[in-house]
């Protein structure tokens, strides 16, 4: 099965966090972006690189800086003296996965240029729309905004990303074969990709078969409800926001391959989805997202 | 708020009263609810239009207008002496028309101006509440005039945009919905209905306190003074009289003779009751309860004393006057519809001695009047001494005679009107024939009469009821003989017997038929669906006035003693509560089924029950556990198989959450089994040997 064989070469190469992969795979699955955030040193590179090759696809890495211009990352007009004309250089942006890395060192004018790339898959530059290749993830890794010279990424931004997960430090037994093993970078040399990218596209589209209840609709009704309606939240959850926890969710149930989705789906990915989506009421500009997901897993009834 | 702005930096707007104004938004009058308040002015007045002089109407539409400028931002309010010019000259203007000082259509009259010019100066809240308040009052006001079904469904509408008005004021001035705030008022007024009704059927029908002046009697109906002609004029018109229940199947039309008044004096062409007679003795005919008959009456206001009843009359209802000349009389004169039961005597000989004073009035005859006729009647009285004969004779005269019967008689002149009749025109109403068959009896000195009504009605097909309307209006003769006591004898079915017998349609020419209006018209016609239709209209205001109109002590009275047994203060207080809190209730359950949770699929309801049975047992679910994962919880507390549970998980969230899984009442009954071998486990252990 080839889900099973992807989360297999991931664990492979990032050792003991078989849920984060799973997860990342599920973003990946339900064509979302991905928004990895930890401590430097945590693997976040090392799992968006593995991500793209086992998934096959051609991959660029940008450098997030804080000098970082759009015109870096969407590419600009070049005069050519040959043909005496300007000529669009394609920046890095035009890849099918793009690792920016550290995406949060750079300012609000860069990530900005990154808006309408996430959301519309095209970018506009010098007046000219053009079409980004498909399929087209951003994998973002970012520091915690509390380290310095990091800027907060915009509400707008951080709800294109359809998942934000954190690695965490690996478990001690994970931790001890990691220190044994060789080197992490060798192995992501070695990893061969399980996936083409018609086996990718297979995919998506079977994600978007898996099934969905009415008694499930309900659930994700309820949890969106509730977020709109209790007072520790500052805003509620969009409707893009259930949209996005009703996609995850089926890419975990076809990950735990079955045809339809059941709560324990919802429950499983909605840390990942909302955690970054919401603002507790009471500090309003902090980033207290992962108390308020488990209140909203606590609060709300599964069954009606 | 764009009116108000522009009207507090108008140059010559006081000084004053733009600081008032400066008081801020919050006194001001939101915009939606000002376009509703001048909707609900204008639903307000609109039926006083049928009742007050036309003018009045058109100043309130005016002051609407102005308004909308104002609303607009185009126009200023009027500025304070303009105001005052207004104020004088509506209320000169009101002085000035002919409506009596101390009336009620002066003091509605008053009323609507006021009402009309405060929105011209409507500038705060305050002034929009006295609005809405005086809104409520007019309402209140125009069942003064009119308490008839559609003026109250109508009114029912204008409550509704009035309140709607006041949803507005308590609303935000961003929020411009009028439509929901009408949706809103309707809801409030129809949660207050069940209410109402208990207040209806409870609330004490208290005596007046002080009388309200009449409203203008110009009314189509029986007067006290009869030309003849007049009776031609009510031929013309459709309007209700009265309406009539019968204890039993209503007697045959040509039998009914509504007596209303007696018409005892003659003066130039005129018939008049002359002086009250006064009130009878007492009811001193010998009754015969075999042949009585027992009905009630509704009858429409009349603004007199008069009520009609059949022959001979003995009033059931309390305060009803029998006269000296076998009429019913009311107490006051009948300002609203009026409910009374009489009971009719047909056979009785009510005066078989006539006393003198009686002889006197019913005799009498201006000296030189008609001349003409005296003659006639006095050479035919000489042919035939009988009495009985020289009536026959007159009728016969009237039968063989080219006379006619017709709603549009020749202009007869005041001096000797009945010569000129009898001899040259020979062309008249009922007045007419009977005017002129009194006067020759009483030529011959025979006590004779002409008494004032109405003859027949209409059987409501559907309630049973008769309808009497003022084309049945009609005169006939009665003429005393000793012993005998009044006879009656109607001159009109001699020269036109269809009248009588079928009608008014039956007995009109294509002239006449032509100059009534379009629904006596249609009344007319014996079938067809309009006249269906309006038999159904007739029975639903019939019932109206029975029930809800007519509802006066006497029938709550009643009701209250049939629904309470003994009516006691106590005994009315808990009804009243009771009935309130009903109504609340019903309001309550309406709200509660509106609230409540939507129907549950049968799976999610088996699994419900389940788990309230497993909470029973101490292994409640958590809020937040999903199903599969608290029966893999349960499961193995029970000591199931991983494989077993896998199952059974597979099958409860296949059937809850796979739309395609295949599913059925058999699925559905294995889960049920499965479960019910779960809990039975849990609850005696393990161990007891049930397979599992």
């Amino acid at each position: 099965m080839t889900v099973r064989a992807l989360v297999s070469a991931l664990n492979g190469v990032l050792l003991g966090k078989e849920p984060q992969i799973r997860l990342a795979l599920a973003c990946l699955l339900a064509r979302g972006h991905l928004l990895i955030e930890d401590l430097p040193g945590m693997g976040k590179t090392l799992l968006s690189h593995a991500l793209a090759r086992v998934l096959g696809l051609r991959f660029q890495r940008i450098q997030f800086t804080s000098d970082l211009l759009p015109g870096d990352v969407i590419g600009s007009s070049v005069f050519d003296r040959e043909t005496g004309a300007f000529r669009f250089v394609e920046g890095p942006l035009f890849a099918e996965v793009i690792l920016a890395d550290e995406i949060n060192r750079a300012t609000p004018k860069t990530q900005s240029a990154l808006l309408e790339a996430m959301e519309e898959h095209q970018v506009t530059a010098d007046g000219v729309t053009r079409r980004l290749p498909e399929p087209f993830f951003v994998i973002a890794t970012q520091n915690p905004v509390t380290q310095t010279g990091t800027f907060p990424l915009p509400e707008s931004q951080l709800d294109r990303f359809l998942m934000r997960i954190e690695l965490g430090y690996p478990d001690p037994d994970a931790e001890r074969e990691l220190l044994r093993g060789g080197d992490r970078r060798a192995a992501l040399e070695r990893l061969e990709p399980v996936v083409d990218a018609a086996g990718l596209a297979a995919l998506q589209a079977a994600v978007e078969q898996v099934r969905v209840a009415d008694p499930l609709i309900d659930y994700v009704q309820r949890l969106v409800g509730y977020s709109r309606r209790g007072g520790q939240f500052a805003f509620g959850l969009s409707p893009r926001g259930a949209l996005a926890l009703l996609k995850a969710a089926r890419a975990w149930a076809l990950l735990s391959e079955r045809t339809h989705v059941v709560p324990e789906d919802v429950q499983a990915v909605l840390p990942g989805v909302v955690e970054h989506r919401l603002r507790e009421a009471a500090d309003y500009a902090g980033h207290g997202g992962g108390a308020l997901a488990q209140q909203l897993l606590a609060g709300v009834d599964v069954v009606g | 708020m764009g009116a108000e702005g522009i009207a507090a930096v108008a140059p010559h707007a006081p000084a004053r009263d733009g600081a008032r104004r400066g008081r801020g938004i919050a006194y001001q009058i939101p915009r939606n609810s000002l376009a509703l308040l001048m909707v609900a002015q204008v639903a307000v007045v609109l039926p006083f239009l049928l009742h007050l002089a036309p003018w009045l109407i058109a100043v309130c539409l005016f002051c609407c207008c102005w308004r909308y400028g104002v609303y607009q931002g185009r126009w200023d309010y009027p500025s304070r002496l303009l105001k005052a010019l207004v104020v004088v000259a509506a209320v000169a203007g009101v002085a000035l028309s002919n409506v009596p000082g101390f009336s009620l259509e002066a003091a509605a009259s008053l009323l609507n101006l006021a009402f009309a010019l405060k929105l011209i100066e409507m500038k705060n809240r305050r002034d929009a509440y006295v609005v809405i308040f005086l809104g409520y009052f007019l309402i209140a006001t125009l069942f003064l005039f009119d308490q008839s079904m559609l003026q109250a469904g109508y009114q029912l509408f204008a409550i509704v945009v009035v309140t709607a008005a006041m949803v507005g004021m308590n609303q935000l001035a961003t929020r411009v919905r009028p439509f929901s705030n009408l949706r809103l008022a309707g809801a409030l007024i129809l949660q207050a209905l069940p209410l109402t009704v208990v207040v209806f059927l409870f609330f004490p029908r208290l005596a007046p306190l002080w009388s309200v002046p009449l409203p203008n009697a110009s009314v189509t109906g029986l007067r006290e003074e009869m030309t003849p002609g007049d009776v031609a004029e009510l031929g013309r018109s459709d309007a209700l009289a009265f309406r009539a229940v019968f204890t039993g199947a209503p007697p045959a039309p040509r039998e009914l003779y509504w007596r209303a008044l007696v018409y005892s004096r003659f003066d130039s062409g005129t018939w008049s009751v002359g002086p009250d007679p006064g009130a009878a003795a007492g009811p001193d005919f010998d009754r015969d309860e075999t042949t009585a008959r027992s009905y009630e009456v509704l009858l429409e206001p009349t603004f007199a004393r008069w009520l009609v009843a059949l022959e001979t009359p003995l009033p059931e209802s309390p305060g009803i006057v029998l006269t000296r000349d076998w009429r019913l009389q009311a107490p006051d004169p009948v300002l609203a519809v009026y409910r009374y039961r009489a009971r009719a005597y047909s056979g009785a000989v009510p005066e078989p001695d006539l006393v003198r004073p009686m002889r006197a009035r019913e005799t009498a005859l201006p000296a030189e009047d008609n001349p003409r006729i005296r003659a006639f009647a006095v050479a035919l009285r000489e042919a035939t001494p009988d009495t009985r004969a020289f009536v026959d004779a007159l009728l016969t005269h009237i039968r063989s005679e080219p006379y006619f019967y017709t709603l549009n008689p020749p202009v007869l002149p005041r001096e000797h009107s009945i010569d000129r009749f009898w001899f040259e025109t020979r062309r008249g109403f009922c007045t007419h024939y009977a005017g002129a068959v009194v006067f020759m009896l009483r030529a011959v000195g025979v006590p004779a009469r002409l008494v004032g009504g109405y003859q027949g009605g209409e059987v409501n097909p559907i309630t049973g009821h008769v309808v009497v309307r003022q084309y049945d209006a009609h005169a006939w003769v009665e003429y005393w003989q000793p012993g005998a006591g009044w006879i009656r004898v109607d001159p009109t079915g001699a020269v036109a017997p269809a009248r009588i017998e079928q009608g008014l349609r039956a007995a009109l020419s294509a002239e006449d038929r032509a100059s009534l209006p379009v629904l006596g018209g249609v009344r007319l016609r014996e079938s067809g669906m309009v006249r269906g239709l309006l038999d159904w209209v007739d029975s639903l205001d019939h019932r109206w006035n029975l029930w809800v109109v007519g509802y006066d002590g006497q029938l709550q009275a009643d009701v209250l003693k049939r629904l309470l047994g003994e009516v006691t203060p106590l005994r009315i207080g808990i009804a009243v509560a009771t009935g309130g809190a009903l109504s609340g209730a019903v309001v309550a359950l309406i709200l509660f089924w509106r609230r409540r949770p939507p129907s549950r699929h049968p799976v999610e309801r088996m699994f419900a029950g389940f788990c309230a049975r497993m909470a029973r047992l101490g292994w409640a679910r958590r809020p937040d556990e999903p199903p599969g994962s608290y029966l893999d919880r349960v499961a193995a507390a029970a000591g199931q198989s991983a494989d077993a549970r896998a199952r059974t998980i597979a099958r409860l969230n296949g059937l809850l959450y796979n739309p395609a899984a295949p599913g059925g009442r058999a699925e559905l009954r294995q889960l049920r089994g499965e479960l019910r071998r779960l809990q039975f486990r849990l609850a005696f252990g393990p161990s007891s040997g049930v397979p599992g």
